[in-house]
Protein backbone atom coordinates (compact mmCIF):
# COMPACT_ATOMS: atom_id res chain seq x y z
CA UNK A 1 0.00 0.00 0.00
CA UNK A 2 0.98 3.48 -1.15
CA UNK A 3 2.78 5.29 2.47
CA UNK A 4 2.26 2.26 4.74
CA UNK A 5 6.52 2.06 4.82
CA UNK A 6 6.48 6.24 5.66
CA UNK A 7 3.54 5.30 8.08
CA UNK A 8 6.35 3.10 9.84
CA UNK A 9 9.47 5.26 10.17
CA UNK A 10 7.41 7.83 11.11
CA UNK A 11 6.30 5.61 14.34
CA UNK A 12 9.82 4.72 14.67
CA UNK A 13 10.88 7.94 14.35
CA UNK A 14 8.31 8.81 17.39
CA UNK A 15 9.22 5.85 19.12
CA UNK A 16 12.93 7.33 19.37
CA UNK A 17 11.38 10.61 20.83
CA UNK A 18 10.93 9.14 23.85
CA UNK A 19 14.03 6.12 24.58
CA UNK A 20 17.25 7.10 26.15
CA UNK A 21 19.42 5.77 23.72
CA UNK A 22 19.44 5.66 19.63
CA UNK A 23 17.50 2.14 18.16
CA UNK A 24 19.35 0.81 15.17
CA UNK A 25 18.81 2.85 11.69
CA UNK A 26 16.31 1.33 9.18
CA UNK A 27 17.93 0.84 6.29
CA UNK A 28 15.61 -0.98 4.65
CA UNK A 29 13.00 1.04 5.58
CA UNK A 30 14.47 4.19 3.95
CA UNK A 31 15.72 2.12 0.80
CA UNK A 32 12.49 0.66 0.29
CA UNK A 33 10.75 4.13 1.00
CA UNK A 34 13.07 5.70 -1.77
CA UNK A 35 12.59 3.36 -3.81
CA UNK A 36 8.65 3.32 -3.65
CA UNK A 37 9.19 7.17 -5.04
CA UNK A 38 11.38 6.46 -8.06
CA UNK A 39 8.68 4.26 -8.55
CA UNK A 40 6.04 6.50 -8.25
CA UNK A 41 7.67 9.15 -10.02
CA UNK A 42 8.44 6.56 -13.09
CA UNK A 43 4.33 5.36 -13.00
CA UNK A 44 3.82 9.35 -13.64
CA UNK A 45 6.19 9.85 -16.30
CA UNK A 46 4.29 6.58 -17.85
CA UNK A 47 0.56 8.00 -17.56
CA UNK A 48 2.08 11.27 -18.57
CA UNK A 49 3.71 9.78 -21.83
CA UNK A 50 0.59 9.40 -24.07
CA UNK A 51 0.04 13.14 -23.88
CA UNK A 52 3.14 14.76 -24.60
CA UNK A 53 3.25 17.70 -22.57
CA UNK A 54 -0.14 19.23 -23.65
CA UNK A 55 -2.46 17.26 -20.38
CA UNK A 56 -5.33 19.13 -19.67
CA UNK A 57 -6.47 17.71 -16.41
CA UNK A 58 -10.16 18.84 -16.78
CA UNK A 59 -10.71 16.54 -19.71
CA UNK A 60 -9.51 12.99 -18.21
CA UNK A 61 -10.62 13.63 -14.46
CA UNK A 62 -9.65 10.09 -13.76
CA UNK A 63 -6.05 10.09 -15.02
CA UNK A 64 -5.60 13.63 -13.13
CA UNK A 65 -7.11 12.33 -10.13
CA UNK A 66 -4.17 8.80 -10.24
CA UNK A 67 -1.94 11.53 -10.79
CA UNK A 68 -2.22 13.70 -7.71
CA UNK A 69 -2.42 11.11 -5.12
CA UNK A 70 1.24 9.90 -7.02
CA UNK A 71 1.93 13.21 -6.14
CA UNK A 72 0.55 13.22 -2.50
CA UNK A 73 2.47 10.12 -1.95
CA UNK A 74 5.32 10.78 -3.07
CA UNK A 75 5.50 14.36 -1.19
CA UNK A 76 4.15 12.72 1.85
CA UNK A 77 7.38 9.59 1.77
CA UNK A 78 9.63 12.66 1.62
CA UNK A 79 8.16 14.36 4.47
CA UNK A 80 8.30 11.24 6.25
CA UNK A 81 11.94 10.34 5.68
CA UNK A 82 12.91 13.87 6.60
CA UNK A 83 11.26 13.42 9.93
CA UNK A 84 12.82 10.15 10.21
CA UNK A 85 16.15 11.79 10.00
CA UNK A 86 15.94 15.07 11.57
CA UNK A 87 14.46 13.36 15.03
CA UNK A 88 17.44 10.80 14.66
CA UNK A 89 19.96 13.80 14.12
CA UNK A 90 18.34 15.87 16.45
CA UNK A 91 18.48 13.25 19.06
CA UNK A 92 22.61 12.87 18.16
CA UNK A 93 22.76 16.69 18.77
CA UNK A 94 21.55 16.53 21.97
CA UNK A 95 24.17 13.62 22.53
CA UNK A 96 27.00 15.98 21.63
CA UNK A 97 25.86 18.80 23.46
CA UNK A 98 25.55 16.89 26.70
CA UNK A 99 29.16 15.29 26.23
CA UNK A 100 28.73 12.08 25.39
CA UNK A 101 31.26 10.84 22.87
CA UNK A 102 28.46 8.92 20.35
CA UNK A 103 31.45 7.08 18.44
CA UNK A 104 33.26 6.23 21.07
CA UNK A 105 30.13 4.65 22.63
CA UNK A 106 28.86 2.81 19.71
CA UNK A 107 32.71 1.14 19.35
CA UNK A 108 32.17 -0.08 22.94
CA UNK A 109 28.55 -1.36 22.53
CA UNK A 110 30.05 -3.31 19.35
CA UNK A 111 32.99 -4.40 21.30
CA UNK A 112 30.88 -5.40 24.26
CA UNK A 113 28.39 -7.46 22.50
CA UNK A 114 31.48 -9.07 20.48
CA UNK A 115 32.89 -10.37 24.02
CA UNK A 116 29.20 -11.28 25.02
CA UNK A 117 28.65 -13.02 21.55
CA UNK A 118 31.81 -14.98 22.40
CA UNK A 119 32.66 -17.64 19.53
CA UNK A 120 29.22 -17.37 18.08
CA UNK A 121 30.38 -13.55 16.68
CA UNK A 122 31.20 -15.09 13.17
CA UNK A 123 27.66 -15.86 12.46
CA UNK A 124 25.97 -12.91 14.52
CA UNK A 125 28.40 -10.40 12.18
CA UNK A 126 25.01 -8.67 10.94
CA UNK A 127 23.63 -8.27 14.52
CA UNK A 128 26.77 -6.56 15.67
CA UNK A 129 26.42 -3.31 13.08
CA UNK A 130 26.18 -0.18 14.35
CA UNK A 131 22.87 1.69 15.48
CA UNK A 132 24.07 4.75 13.27
CA UNK A 133 24.48 4.52 9.72
CA UNK A 134 27.81 5.66 7.74
CA UNK A 135 25.54 8.85 6.85
CA UNK A 136 25.13 9.97 10.39
CA UNK A 137 28.36 9.40 11.62
CA UNK A 138 29.71 11.23 9.35
CA UNK A 139 27.05 13.68 10.70
CA UNK A 140 27.59 13.10 14.33
CA UNK A 141 31.72 13.79 13.16
CA UNK A 142 31.18 16.78 11.48
CA UNK A 143 28.71 17.79 14.03
CA UNK A 144 30.72 17.73 17.04
CA UNK A 145 33.36 19.73 15.48
CA UNK A 146 31.46 22.47 14.08
CA UNK A 147 29.84 22.81 18.03
CA UNK A 148 34.30 22.58 19.01
CA UNK A 149 34.45 25.97 16.72
CA UNK A 150 30.89 27.64 17.89
CA UNK A 151 31.93 26.95 21.37
CA UNK A 152 35.75 27.25 20.88
CA UNK A 153 34.05 31.43 20.90
CA UNK A 154 33.03 31.50 24.27
CA UNK A 155 35.71 29.85 26.40
CA UNK A 156 35.06 32.05 29.36
CA UNK A 157 31.18 31.21 29.89
CA UNK A 158 31.50 27.01 28.93
CA UNK A 159 28.25 27.03 26.89
CA UNK A 160 27.76 22.97 27.14
CA UNK A 161 27.68 23.85 30.96
CA UNK A 162 25.08 23.18 33.59
CA UNK A 163 21.51 24.49 32.37
CA UNK A 164 20.56 24.76 36.19
CA UNK A 165 20.85 28.11 37.73
CA UNK A 166 23.89 27.69 39.87
CA UNK A 167 23.36 28.05 43.94
CA UNK A 168 26.72 27.50 45.70
CA UNK A 169 30.15 27.83 44.44
CA UNK A 170 31.40 24.67 46.34
CA UNK A 171 29.35 21.13 46.41
CA UNK A 172 30.21 17.95 47.83
CA UNK A 173 30.51 15.50 45.66
CA UNK A 174 31.05 11.49 45.70
CA UNK A 175 34.00 9.75 43.50
CA UNK A 176 32.18 7.10 41.77
CA UNK A 177 34.74 5.68 39.40
CA UNK A 178 38.84 6.81 39.59
CA UNK A 179 39.46 9.74 37.82
CA UNK A 180 42.90 10.66 38.55
CA UNK A 181 44.42 13.97 39.36
CA UNK A 182 42.63 17.28 38.67
CA UNK A 183 43.95 20.25 38.94
CA UNK A 184 41.90 23.11 40.50
CA UNK A 185 43.14 26.98 41.88
CA UNK A 186 43.60 25.39 45.47
CA UNK A 187 46.17 22.73 44.15
CA UNK A 188 45.26 19.13 42.78
CA UNK A 189 43.04 16.39 43.62
CA UNK A 190 43.65 12.94 43.00
CA UNK A 191 39.97 11.68 43.01
CA UNK A 192 40.40 8.02 44.04
CA UNK A 193 37.31 5.63 44.20
CA UNK A 194 34.46 6.48 47.34
CA UNK A 195 36.34 9.41 48.46
CA UNK A 196 34.09 12.70 49.23
CA UNK A 197 35.17 16.28 48.01
CA UNK A 198 33.79 19.38 49.08
CA UNK A 199 35.11 21.42 45.69
CA UNK A 200 34.45 24.33 43.41
CA UNK A 201 31.43 23.43 40.87
CA UNK A 202 33.07 25.02 38.13
CA UNK A 203 36.18 22.44 38.56
CA UNK A 204 34.38 19.30 38.38
CA UNK A 205 31.19 20.18 36.31
CA UNK A 206 32.58 17.75 33.32
CA UNK A 207 33.49 14.69 35.72
CA UNK A 208 29.97 15.02 37.04
CA UNK A 209 28.44 14.79 33.28
CA UNK A 210 30.36 12.04 32.47
CA UNK A 211 29.41 10.28 35.63
CA UNK A 212 32.56 10.30 37.27
CA UNK A 213 31.54 12.25 40.46
CA UNK A 214 28.41 12.26 42.30
CA UNK A 215 26.89 15.41 43.61
CA UNK A 216 25.70 14.99 47.16
CA UNK A 217 22.82 17.36 47.71
CA UNK B 1 5.70 63.38 29.09
CA UNK B 2 5.04 63.73 32.42
CA UNK B 3 6.30 63.41 36.45
CA UNK B 4 6.84 59.20 35.99
CA UNK B 5 8.97 59.90 33.20
CA UNK B 6 11.22 62.69 34.53
CA UNK B 7 11.40 60.79 37.78
CA UNK B 8 11.62 57.24 36.17
CA UNK B 9 14.89 58.94 33.87
CA UNK B 10 16.08 60.62 37.43
CA UNK B 11 16.46 56.96 38.79
CA UNK B 12 17.86 55.49 35.72
CA UNK B 13 20.90 57.71 35.97
CA UNK B 14 21.45 57.59 39.75
CA UNK B 15 21.94 53.55 38.97
CA UNK B 16 25.72 52.66 37.72
CA UNK B 17 25.84 51.14 34.12
CA UNK B 18 26.64 47.46 35.51
CA UNK B 19 23.55 47.21 37.52
CA UNK B 20 21.45 48.34 34.57
CA UNK B 21 23.37 46.26 32.43
CA UNK B 22 22.55 43.13 35.03
CA UNK B 23 18.84 44.26 34.60
CA UNK B 24 19.23 44.42 30.47
CA UNK B 25 20.90 40.86 30.37
CA UNK B 26 17.89 39.00 32.44
CA UNK B 27 15.23 41.02 30.76
CA UNK B 28 16.83 39.52 27.60
CA UNK B 29 17.38 36.30 28.66
CA UNK B 30 13.77 36.10 30.29
CA UNK B 31 12.23 37.49 26.70
CA UNK B 32 14.50 34.97 24.95
CA UNK B 33 13.19 31.81 26.70
CA UNK B 34 9.23 33.18 26.63
CA UNK B 35 9.18 34.93 23.11
CA UNK B 36 8.33 32.53 20.50
CA UNK B 37 10.55 33.72 17.51
CA UNK B 38 14.14 34.63 17.76
CA UNK B 39 14.95 38.38 19.16
CA UNK B 40 17.64 40.88 17.99
CA UNK B 41 21.04 39.82 19.03
CA UNK B 42 21.98 42.70 22.13
CA UNK B 43 25.31 43.69 20.35
CA UNK B 44 26.89 45.93 22.55
CA UNK B 45 24.88 44.51 25.70
CA UNK B 46 27.16 41.47 25.10
CA UNK B 47 30.40 42.91 24.29
CA UNK B 48 30.11 44.68 28.03
CA UNK B 49 29.28 41.66 30.00
CA UNK B 50 31.93 39.86 28.58
CA UNK B 51 34.65 42.52 28.61
CA UNK B 52 33.76 42.40 32.42
CA UNK B 53 33.55 38.83 32.66
CA UNK B 54 36.78 38.02 31.19
CA UNK B 55 38.18 41.00 33.28
CA UNK B 56 37.08 39.50 36.81
CA UNK B 57 38.33 36.05 35.62
CA UNK B 58 41.70 38.00 35.23
CA UNK B 59 40.96 39.44 38.97
CA UNK B 60 40.23 35.94 40.57
CA UNK B 61 43.43 34.39 38.90
CA UNK B 62 45.45 37.68 40.04
CA UNK B 63 44.22 37.03 43.69
CA UNK B 64 44.47 33.40 44.13
CA UNK B 65 47.94 33.16 45.60
CA UNK B 66 46.89 35.34 48.26
CA UNK B 67 45.77 33.75 51.46
CA UNK B 68 45.31 36.70 53.09
CA UNK B 69 41.30 35.66 54.58
CA UNK B 70 39.75 38.95 53.88
CA UNK B 71 40.52 38.71 50.23
CA UNK B 72 39.36 35.00 50.01
CA UNK B 73 35.94 35.81 50.91
CA UNK B 74 35.39 38.53 48.62
CA UNK B 75 37.36 35.98 45.80
CA UNK B 76 34.39 33.74 46.60
CA UNK B 77 31.99 36.66 46.57
CA UNK B 78 33.37 37.08 43.04
CA UNK B 79 33.39 34.06 41.90
CA UNK B 80 29.97 33.73 42.82
CA UNK B 81 28.87 36.37 40.81
CA UNK B 82 30.65 35.55 37.93
CA UNK B 83 29.26 31.72 38.06
CA UNK B 84 25.83 33.58 38.21
CA UNK B 85 26.84 35.82 34.97
CA UNK B 86 28.23 32.58 33.05
CA UNK B 87 24.72 30.55 33.64
CA UNK B 88 23.22 33.39 32.08
CA UNK B 89 24.95 34.13 29.16
CA UNK B 90 25.13 30.90 28.59
CA UNK B 91 21.24 29.78 29.24
CA UNK B 92 20.47 33.03 26.69
CA UNK B 93 23.42 31.90 23.79
CA UNK B 94 21.80 28.20 24.58
CA UNK B 95 18.55 29.36 24.08
CA UNK B 96 18.90 31.18 20.97
CA UNK B 97 20.71 28.32 19.41
CA UNK B 98 17.81 26.04 20.07
CA UNK B 99 15.44 28.62 18.02
CA UNK B 100 18.03 28.90 15.54
CA UNK B 101 18.06 24.88 14.96
CA UNK B 102 13.98 24.53 15.10
CA UNK B 103 13.61 26.82 12.20
CA UNK B 104 16.67 27.16 10.27
CA UNK B 105 15.63 28.46 7.21
CA UNK B 106 13.32 30.42 8.14
CA UNK B 107 15.82 32.36 10.32
CA UNK B 108 18.46 32.59 7.53
CA UNK B 109 15.90 34.43 5.93
CA UNK B 110 14.95 36.55 8.01
CA UNK B 111 18.49 37.34 8.53
CA UNK B 112 18.79 38.76 5.44
CA UNK B 113 16.31 41.02 5.36
CA UNK B 114 17.68 41.88 9.19
CA UNK B 115 21.20 41.49 9.56
CA UNK B 116 21.20 42.51 13.17
CA UNK B 117 19.22 39.68 14.31
CA UNK B 118 21.94 37.06 14.87
CA UNK B 119 25.73 37.27 15.77
CA UNK B 120 28.03 36.67 13.30
CA UNK B 121 29.10 33.20 15.57
CA UNK B 122 25.17 32.62 15.29
CA UNK B 123 25.13 33.34 11.26
CA UNK B 124 28.26 30.97 10.72
CA UNK B 125 26.95 28.12 13.23
CA UNK B 126 23.39 28.44 10.94
CA UNK B 127 24.49 28.21 7.54
CA UNK B 128 27.34 25.31 8.73
CA UNK B 129 24.70 23.28 10.85
CA UNK B 130 22.17 23.77 7.73
CA UNK B 131 24.99 22.67 5.05
CA UNK B 132 25.65 19.68 7.76
CA UNK B 133 22.26 18.74 7.70
CA UNK B 134 21.22 18.69 4.26
CA UNK B 135 23.99 17.09 2.81
CA UNK B 136 23.32 14.67 5.94
CA UNK B 137 19.72 14.04 4.36
CA UNK B 138 21.16 14.32 0.58
CA UNK B 139 23.68 11.23 1.35
CA UNK B 140 21.06 9.35 3.37
CA UNK B 141 18.34 9.19 0.46
CA UNK B 142 17.09 12.65 -0.86
CA UNK B 143 20.10 12.75 -3.88
CA UNK B 144 18.01 9.52 -5.25
CA UNK B 145 14.64 11.34 -5.16
CA UNK B 146 13.66 12.94 -8.63
CA UNK B 147 15.45 16.19 -9.12
CA UNK B 148 11.91 17.79 -8.72
CA UNK B 149 11.47 16.57 -5.20
CA UNK B 150 15.01 17.16 -3.80
CA UNK B 151 14.34 20.82 -2.88
CA UNK B 152 14.09 21.58 1.01
CA UNK B 153 12.73 25.08 0.90
CA UNK B 154 9.46 24.02 -1.81
CA UNK B 155 6.49 25.96 -1.61
CA UNK B 156 4.67 23.94 -3.95
CA UNK B 157 1.45 22.33 -3.93
CA UNK B 158 0.79 24.99 -1.23
CA UNK B 159 2.16 23.75 1.71
CA UNK B 160 5.69 25.89 2.08
CA UNK B 161 8.29 23.00 3.42
CA UNK B 162 9.65 26.04 5.88
CA UNK B 163 8.65 25.72 8.93
CA UNK B 164 7.98 29.09 11.12
CA UNK B 165 7.48 29.59 14.62
CA UNK B 166 3.43 30.36 15.98
CA UNK B 167 3.58 34.00 15.75
CA UNK B 168 0.01 33.87 17.90
CA UNK B 169 1.36 31.91 20.94
CA UNK B 170 0.18 33.90 24.17
CA UNK B 171 2.76 35.17 26.56
CA UNK B 172 3.04 37.12 29.83
CA UNK B 173 3.78 40.88 29.51
CA UNK B 174 4.18 43.94 32.10
CA UNK B 175 3.87 47.15 30.52
CA UNK B 176 6.22 49.81 31.72
CA UNK B 177 5.20 52.55 30.08
CA UNK B 178 1.35 53.86 29.10
CA UNK B 179 0.95 52.07 25.71
CA UNK B 180 -2.77 52.90 25.12
CA UNK B 181 -5.01 50.39 22.73
CA UNK B 182 -3.79 47.19 21.55
CA UNK B 183 -5.87 45.67 19.05
CA UNK B 184 -6.05 41.69 18.57
CA UNK B 185 -5.14 41.10 14.63
CA UNK B 186 -8.31 38.43 13.85
CA UNK B 187 -10.09 39.32 16.77
CA UNK B 188 -12.43 42.00 18.01
CA UNK B 189 -10.73 42.14 20.86
CA UNK B 190 -9.50 45.29 22.15
CA UNK B 191 -7.67 46.62 25.31
CA UNK B 192 -5.94 49.66 26.99
CA UNK B 193 -2.21 48.81 28.34
CA UNK B 194 -1.40 51.36 31.39
CA UNK B 195 1.66 51.00 33.21
CA UNK B 196 2.22 48.62 35.95
CA UNK B 197 -0.60 46.35 34.00
CA UNK B 198 0.40 42.39 33.02
CA UNK B 199 -1.31 40.91 30.41
CA UNK B 200 -1.42 37.69 28.83
CA UNK B 201 -1.77 38.44 25.17
CA UNK B 202 -0.96 37.00 21.65
CA UNK B 203 2.82 37.30 20.59
CA UNK B 204 1.95 39.13 17.49
CA UNK B 205 -0.09 41.96 18.95
CA UNK B 206 2.37 42.84 21.55
CA UNK B 207 5.65 42.46 19.73
CA UNK B 208 6.15 45.80 18.49
CA UNK B 209 6.30 47.60 22.34
CA UNK B 210 8.37 44.36 23.59
CA UNK B 211 10.94 45.23 20.99
CA UNK B 212 10.52 49.37 21.45
CA UNK B 213 11.17 48.45 25.38
CA UNK B 214 7.77 49.68 26.75
CA UNK B 215 6.54 46.24 27.41
CA UNK B 216 8.59 43.59 29.31
CA UNK B 217 8.24 39.95 28.71
CA UNK B 218 7.69 37.92 32.05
Amino acid sequence: MYGEIGNKLVQHAKRTQALPHLPPYQTEMVRAATREVRDLDKDVAAILEPFAGSFNPSSEPATACSLLVNHLCMRRNKRCLLAYHRVRADKLEEMCWSGIDVLERQQQQQTSKNIGDGTTSMAGEGVNSSSLSPEEEEYVRQYSDLLAAYKGQWTDIDLTGSLEPPKDLFIDVRVLKDAGEIQTEYGAITLSKNSQFFVRQGDVERLIAQGYLQRLS
Amino acid sequence: MDIDDLLAEVTADAVPQETRDLQELTRCWVAERVAPELLVWPESLMERVLARVRSQIELVEEQTGNMDPKTNFKLIIIQTELERFKFLVRSFLRTRIAKIDTHPLHTLHLHTSQPTLLSPSELSYLTAHHALLSNHYASSFLSQFPASLQKLDDTTGGISMIDSPDEHKAVFVRCLRDVGVVRVDGTEREFEMRRGDVWVVRWSAVRQWVVGGDCELI
